[in-house]
């Protein structure tokens, strides 16, 4: 025992140790300058020998509170990672332990994208990992319902990565049991349904990040489209979800193949939302109808950022969304890239910002917009005065558009972004509208700068 | 600090006002004005260590102003925009060609559709052919005709299964050409990432090396600034320490005088007190000696009154003793006492009760008594008059009766004179005679007697009055009333008795002298004279009485001798004699002889 502790944690058990004294050429040493623990005191205290009893049988008898703060630490130093959940999750909270836990699970991590909470890191990512290996129908719930008590406190955000489809041919290996019980609960046909988040998300009452992707990772040469579906009942049951999560702010379903109806499903089920604040719907296949259920959502919700880049929407659906934004006031960033747009909805949306007074950052690339669509951005760089950043990239804006922009550009202050690469703008209005930017630019940072010495000299008196 | 004020003045002035209809606005303008209040009563506090740090805070304005200018170093912003853009643009590219796959997508998908449509359309021409002629097969009854024409049926279906086969191959194609292409985008996505990664980092690179430049001036300003203020500092600083040590030293001088002076106090105070002590020590010995006699003589008398206690001590304990005896005793007899007193109060109430019984009784007594008495006196008044009325002629007839015997003893005086011895009798002088009925006494005594009493009884029917009325009142006073009213009537009674006895007798002195006056007719000499006569008479008488006795005897004996002897006569001649052996004759003859 004493020798398979032969490092540098080995100093704690001199005692043992003794017999073979000579054998290890530290215990001959008589000061070791690295090791703070280590001392040639042949009899270790007995609070020590308490403490590491306690440690060792920290699983059947969990004494934390109850000791000092210098034992404490002394025992949290010395817990084996791999102490269940049960016993830890609720119990410790030092964030030393979880640390240990999480180096020992996953070895690279960051701490910085988790509020620098080890702990929270750890249930965060304890808990996608179980749904991520989540197999409908062959995984017992409890496995995800038995981690809700432990975890709900310090989950914050979900990143769910996969979902697993459940497994087609029950023949196969050693879901033997398993089918039946599937075919007990009365599934008719071949369900492709994924994890049922409803029995979840409601319990989490701290979750506020839900990020979610109906596909399988890494799935290689094995590739079959149906591992890539998002049924109905999905999105029924992920819908009535996020319904009932009330503490959720920012949402986030790509890469999933939400259509029109599905994104009307999901979007009914958030009208009204408490504290919805960012929805991101990007690289999924929403058309016009699935635009005019989000335009509705805008105004029906606190709705503060928006994405959902790489759809199919179109003029229509564009027009939607910008009767929606006009009348908007909460919203400050929408990005529309990559979708049909259109010189009609491109036009439609450039209205809108005419109206708007709160929307910050807009980004409409690749949008198949050409010179009518400038002409009415112009306007729009004139009159607004709240927009700071445009993107309109990809589009055939084309010389005479780059004109019209750059005699916009001109009077405006405010837009400290404008990007129109790849516009076939000419060279000429580029420098021009570049310049303006510069500018505007440079009179942002400097009141910017002006703003922090005041609130600096105030802070100081 | 001047400069921060004067701007902070001018948002003051520019910002919110308090007036401003905007309640937010308000707010704003409350929270600046309280900022400002602190920041002066701040000001105010610190006083002249806000001018220090003026100096300062323009020193370090440099070092502010190095920050700022780094800040504002456009090429580090310039290549930072560049930068960006550079790894954007790889972004914009990859948008631009994936809106533009997406377009030929779309087109060839239209295309596509479209002509799967057209295709979709001639097969079904074809097939409609094929089935119409499957009618006209079955018309035909000829085999070889049969034959013939479902060889052209089978040829036409092998054409339509060729169309389709042919557009299926076509489908396969440009499903590989798009895996091509798919393969493709992702080579070039693969490269665009390690682009955008090469750009990255070598932005950051630089970036990184523009910031340490900036940092390394910054940090060599602040040293700078941080030396001038040092060396500042330090100047000053030695400034005070000279000070304070040319203090310090004057303050020890001062005190080692002041020390020297608290010396010489000191050894006067000493040698004071040393004297004093002594003084004192001396005068307490003489007392403590004092005190020790007095200690020891009070000893002494401790002692005596120890003993003294504890003899009285014994006594007592023996007379507590006793006490508790007698005082066992005493309780005792107390409640034997008690019990006494107790049957006594029973008694007396029995007392009470019988003598008010009694007393109730005696009243009815005494006002029967009463009504007796009256009666007795109404009585009694009608026997004293009755009396007085007989007392006169009681009086009337003895003084007549001794009228009558003094006239008689006159006479006999008279007689015995003038026959006897033959004196000549001369009459007395007799004043009384004349008078006639008893001599009148006093009526007032008995009209005073008769007075009083009536009073008496007046006043006691008044008081018995009052006693029965107050009767109720308490119950001694009718006892002591009755008792007082009987005392009372007793000594009236023996006040009153002499004239209530004297109602019927008067005043008899002068009777007596009447009487005797009635008794002394005949004086001493003639009683001598009478006694005298009365001795001779009384022989004479004697003398005649004799005579008289022997006549009387002689008459007596005479009579018994004729008597006896017709007696005698009778016997002898009797014949009882003559039949008797001894004849009487002869006995009589000798008995007289015998008896005489």
């Amino acid at each position: 025992f004493a020798n398979s502790n032969i490092s540098p944690g080995a100093g704690m058990y001199p005692p043992v140790a003794k017999l073979n004294l000579a054998a290890d050429p530290r215990k001959m040493r008589r000061i070791i300058a690295e090791d703070p623990e280590w001392s040639l005191t042949v009899v270790p205290l007995l609070s020590n020998l308490c403490l590491q009893h306690i440690v060792r049988n920290f699983e059947e008898k969990p004494i934390l509170e109850e000791l000092l703060p210098r034992h404490k630490d002394y025992v949290l130093e010395r817990l084996s990672p791999s102490l269940p959940l049960q016993v830890t999750a609720n119990l410790i909270s030092d964030d030393g332990y979880w640390k240990r836990c999480c180096k020992q699970r996953w070895g690279l991590c960051d701490v910085s994208s988790y509020g620098h909470s080890w702990k929270r890191m750890f249930f965060e990512r304890h808990l996608e990992n179980i749904i991520e290996l989540y197999i409908p129908d062959a995984t017992d719930p409890k496995t995800v319902l038995g981690m809700v008590p432990l975890c709900r406190n310090y989950v914050k955000r979900l990143d769910i990565s996969q979902l697993m489809p459940p497994i087609k041919e029950p023949q196969k290996s050693e879901d033997d049991d398993n089918s039946d019980s599937a075919s007990d609960m009365g599934m008719d046909g071949p369900s492709m349904d994924h994890f049922d988040f409803g029995i979840l998300l409601d319990k989490l009452n701290h979750l506020e990040e839900f990020h979610v992707v109906y596909r399988v990772k890494g799935c290689g040469m094995n590739f079959e489209w149906n591992l890539f579906e998002f049924t109905f009942r999905d999105c029924e049951s992920l819908a009535k979800a996020l319904k009932s999560c009330k503490t959720l702010k920012v949402l986030r379903i790509h890469q999933s193949k939400v259509d029109d109806e599905k994104c009307r499903q999901l979007v009914n089920n958030l009208l009204d939302h408490p504290s919805l604040r960012e929805l991101n719907l990007s690289h999924n296949l929403i058309g016009d109808r699935g635009a005019r259920a989000i335009g509705k959502l805008l105004n029906r919700s606190k709705l503060e950022r928006l994405t959902v880049y790489d759809n199919n929407i179109r003029g229509p659906g564009a027009q939607a969304i910008a009767y929606a934004l006009a009348k908007n006031s909460s919203l400050l960033s929408l990005n529309l890239r990559l979708n049909r747009l259109g010189d009609e909805g491109g036009q439609a949306i450039a209205q809108a910002l005419l109206k708007n007074r709160t929307l910050k950052w807009l980004h409409l690339g690749g949008n198949e917009m050409t010179e009518p669509t400038a002409t009415v951005l112009s306007q729009v760089l004139v009159q607004n005065n709240t927009l700071r950043s445009i993107n309109l990239s990809c589009n055939r804006l084309g010389m005479d558009g780059g004109k019209v922009l750059e005699e916009g550009m001109c009077h405006n202050s405010s837009m400290v972004e404008c990007d129109i690469r790849l516009t076939e703008v000419g060279q000429e209005s580029d420098y021009c509208i570049s310049q303006v930017v510069r500018n505007n630019q440079n009179q942002a940072h400097r009141k910017h700068n002006t703003e922090e010495n005041l609130a600096q000299t105030s802070e100081h008196y | 600090m001047s400069q921060a004020g004067n701007l902070r003045e001018d948002t003051e002035e520019a910002g919110p006002s308090v007036d401003s209809e905007n309640p937010e606005e308000r707010i704003a303008a409350r929270r600046l004005r309280i900022a400002a209040r602190s920041e002066a009563k701040k000001r105010q506090e610190l006083g002249d260590d806000s001018r220090e740090k003026k100096e300062i805070k323009e020193e370090a304005r440099k070092s502010q102003h190095q920050v700022e200018q780094s800040e504002k170093v456009p090429l580090g912003l310039c290549y930072c925009y560049d930068g960006t853009e550079l790894v954007t643009n790889i972004q914009v590219a990859a948008d631009s060609r994936e809106s533009r796959r997406q377009t030929e997508v779309e087109e060839a998908h239209r295309l596509r559709v479209e002509k799967l449509e057209n295709e979709a359309k001639s097969s079904l021409e074809k097939f409609e052919e094929i089935t119409r002629k499957w009618t006209v097969a079955k018309m035909k009854e000829i085999p070889q005709d049969l034959r013939d024409s479902l060889s052209s049926q089978q040829q036409l279906c092998a054409l339509l299964i060729e169309d389709k086969n042919k557009l299926i191959h076509e489908l396969q194609k440009e499903m590989k050409l798009s895996d091509d292409r798919y393969v493709k985008d992702l080579k070039k996505q693969a490269e665009d990432v390690d682009l955008m990664i090469e750009r990255m980092e070598d932005q950051v690179k630089f970036l990184m090396g523009s910031y340490r430049d900036e940092l390394d001036q910054i940090e060599n300003s602040f040293e700078h600034e941080r030396k001038i203020l040092l060396t500042g500092n330090r100047k000053k600083w030695e400034q005070y320490t000279k000070e304070r040590r040319d203090k310090e030293l004057e303050n020890v001088t001062q005190r080692m005088k002041r020390v020297e002076e608290y010396e010489v106090l000191l050894q006067q105070l000493r040698t004071e007190d040393t004297e004093e002590y002594n003084m004192i020590k001396i005068k307490l010995d003489t007392d403590v000696q004092i005190l020790e006699q007095q200690l020891q003589q009070m000893k002494a008398t401790y002692q005596l009154n120890q003993e003294k206690l504890e003899y009285n001590f014994q006594v007592l304990k023996k007379r507590d003793e006793e006490n508790t005896i007698t005082k066992s005793q005493q309780k005792r007899k107390i409640t034997r006492l008690q019990d006494v007193v107790n049957n006594l109060k029973i008694k007396c109430a029995n007392q009470e009760k019988q003598s008010r019984e009694e007393n109730q009784n005696l009243t009815d007594d005494y006002t029967r008594i009463m009504q007796q008495y009256k009666h007795m006196q109404k009585k009694m008044r009608h026997f004293a008059a009755i009396d007085a009325k007989k007392f006169e002629e009681v009086w009337l007839m003895n003084e007549e009766e001794v009228k009558a015997l003094v006239e008689k003893a006159l006479d006999t005086d008279r007689l015995v004179h003038e026959q006897q011895l033959g004196l000549a009798w001369q009459r007395p002088s007799l004043a009384f005679m004349e008078r006639c009925g008893p001599l009148q006494p006093h009526r007032q005594t008995q009209k005073t007697a008769h007075q009083a009493i009536s009073e008496l009884l007046h006043s006691e029917v008044e008081r018995e009055r009052e006693g029965s009325e107050g009767e109720h009142s308490g119950t001694p006073k009718p006892n002591s009333h009755s008792l007082y009213f009987i005392i009372s009537c007793k000594e009236l009674a023996a006040s009153h008795q002499h004239s209530m006895l004297g109602l019927g007798g008067r005043d008899d002195t002068e009777d007596a002298a009447y009487w005797e006056a009635m008794g002394d007719v005949i004086p001493e000499a003639k009683l001598k004279i009478w006694g005298a006569l009365e001795a001779a008479l009384d022989k004479y008488h004697i003398v005649l009485t004799e005579r008289s006795k022997f006549i009387t005897d002689t008459q007596s004996l005479k009579q018994q001798n004729t008597e006896l002897r017709m007696l005698l006569h009778q016997y002898v001649n009797s014949r009882v004699n003559a039949e008797l052996e001894i004849p009487p004759n002869l006995v009589m003859q000798l008995a007289p002889e015998g008896t005489n």
